[in-house]
């Protein structure tokens, strides 16, 4: 059975879209068939991760929405863009990063049941084991739609007072909307803080489970969202705990 | 005369879209009538006989009864949350998602910035 999961946070610069791309290929890694959609059509960016650029988007989640194609045109299989060998696939379902067309889709506004609809064609068409969603940062229709589908929720925060407080909202709205699984993750954690302290105080403010911290990691920083950091540094901390995070979407 | 009918038909099916149910609204549902949008939503149409099965399998305590299960969806249905099609054993289910509605910033403003975009400009890239 597919497994749809939505990466999400209150706040943006969180960390969203590093955290899909390296979970969509690590989850490939293990012979999995992921989709990733970049729902975040006001600021599009996990393209670059996954080292696509507008000249190679032949079609954009946009143009899906305007029903010049299908949702399965607009999907492009990134794997190898990976440069790691790998027995699974990620496919990326790209917004558009054309000025023009981000003006035009949040001046007319689209069918969000045409984007469920889409969703659900992707999982089937493409064959997908999972299908992660990089959604726009705090509470808009795509992230509530994404929530509502989804059967695990990633809310990513920083040790941040903005964040503690946003992250509240997120986490009583994804509890309103009966998400089956919610997994919290601090990142950018500074080496500083006691993580088993960060740990229990998150976990009390909000009932849940914090799945993960990732500590502040100045490698990332210079990475700068060039190529998926856990396949850039495998070996690194905060690739052991993005592991870590793909064996609990794969037990839940 | 059928364009006419087939353009009023269309502007209907927009209408009903235009009023259909919000995201954030499923959250004020009871938790049962949730699950049951949730449902449907994940498998976009949804046959009556699938539904009353999914309905069987929940939890006593959010489990509708059949006469409930039949009330609620006729009330979504009135409210255009849902759409109903096809006849007896053969009823099917959508959810009704409402458009994103667009910018409610004048016209004047978004032709201004379509003019300044020039789209055949590259990207700056660092």
């Amino acid at each position: 059975m597919s497994k749809i999961v939505s990466v999400h946070s209150f706040r943006g610069g969180t960390g969203k879209s590093n955290t899909t791309a390296n979970l969509a290929s690590l989850l490939a890694m293990n012979g999995n068939r992921v989709g990733v959609v970049d729902t975040d059509v006001n600021s599009p960016g996990i393209h670059i991760l996954f080292g696509m650029d507008e000249s190679h988007m032949v079609h954009s989640l946009n143009d899906y929405l305007w029903g010049k194609c299908g949702i399965k045109d607009c999907a492009h299989d990134v794997t190898a863009n990976l440069k790691t060998p790998m027995s699974g696939h990620v496919f990326l379902i790209p917004s558009s990063i054309k000025a023009g067309e981000i003006a035009r889709i949040l001046r007319e506004g689209y069918d969000v049941g045409l984007l469920n609809d889409g969703f659900q064609d992707l999982i089937e068409q493409l064959k997908l084991d999972y299908l992660l969603i990089d959604t726009h940062p705090g509470v808009n229709e795509e992230t509530l739609l994404s929530i509502a589908i989804s059967d695990i929720l990633v809310v990513i925060m920083r040790p941040d007072q903005q964040d503690f407080q946003g992250t509240s909202v997120t986490v009583e709205v994804a509890r309103k909307l009966g998400v089956p699984n919610l997994f919290l993750v601090i990142n950018k954690a500074p080496m500083a803080l006691d993580f088993n302290e960060l740990k229990a105080r998150a976990e009390k403010i909000y009932n849940c489970d914090v799945a993960a911290i990732l500590p502040h990691s100045d490698e990332m920083m210079m990475l700068a969202s060039a190529g998926i950091f856990s396949l850039h540094y495998p070996d690194h901390p905060v690739a052991a705990k993005y592991r870590q995070l793909v064996a609990l979407l794969e037990k839940s | 005369m059928s364009g006419v009918f087939d353009r009023l038909q269309q502007q209907l099916e927009i209408r009903k879209r235009e009023e259909g149910i919000s995201a954030i609204e499923l959250t004020d549902l009871p938790p049962a009538l949730r699950k049951i949008m949730r449902l449907m939503l994940r498998e976009v149409v949804i046959k009556y006989t699938d539904l009353c099965v999914a309905i069987e399998s929940m939890d006593a305590k959010s489990r509708l009864s059949r006469p409930e299960l039949d009330s609620a969806l006729s009330q979504l249905v009135e409210q255009n949350w849902l759409a109903r099609s096809g006849e007896g054993e053969f009823i099917n289910y959508r959810v009704n998602l409402r458009r994103k509605a667009g910018s409610q910033l004048s016209q004047d403003i978004w032709s201004a910035l379509d003019s300044k975009i020039d789209h055949t400009k590259e990207p700056d890239t660092p």
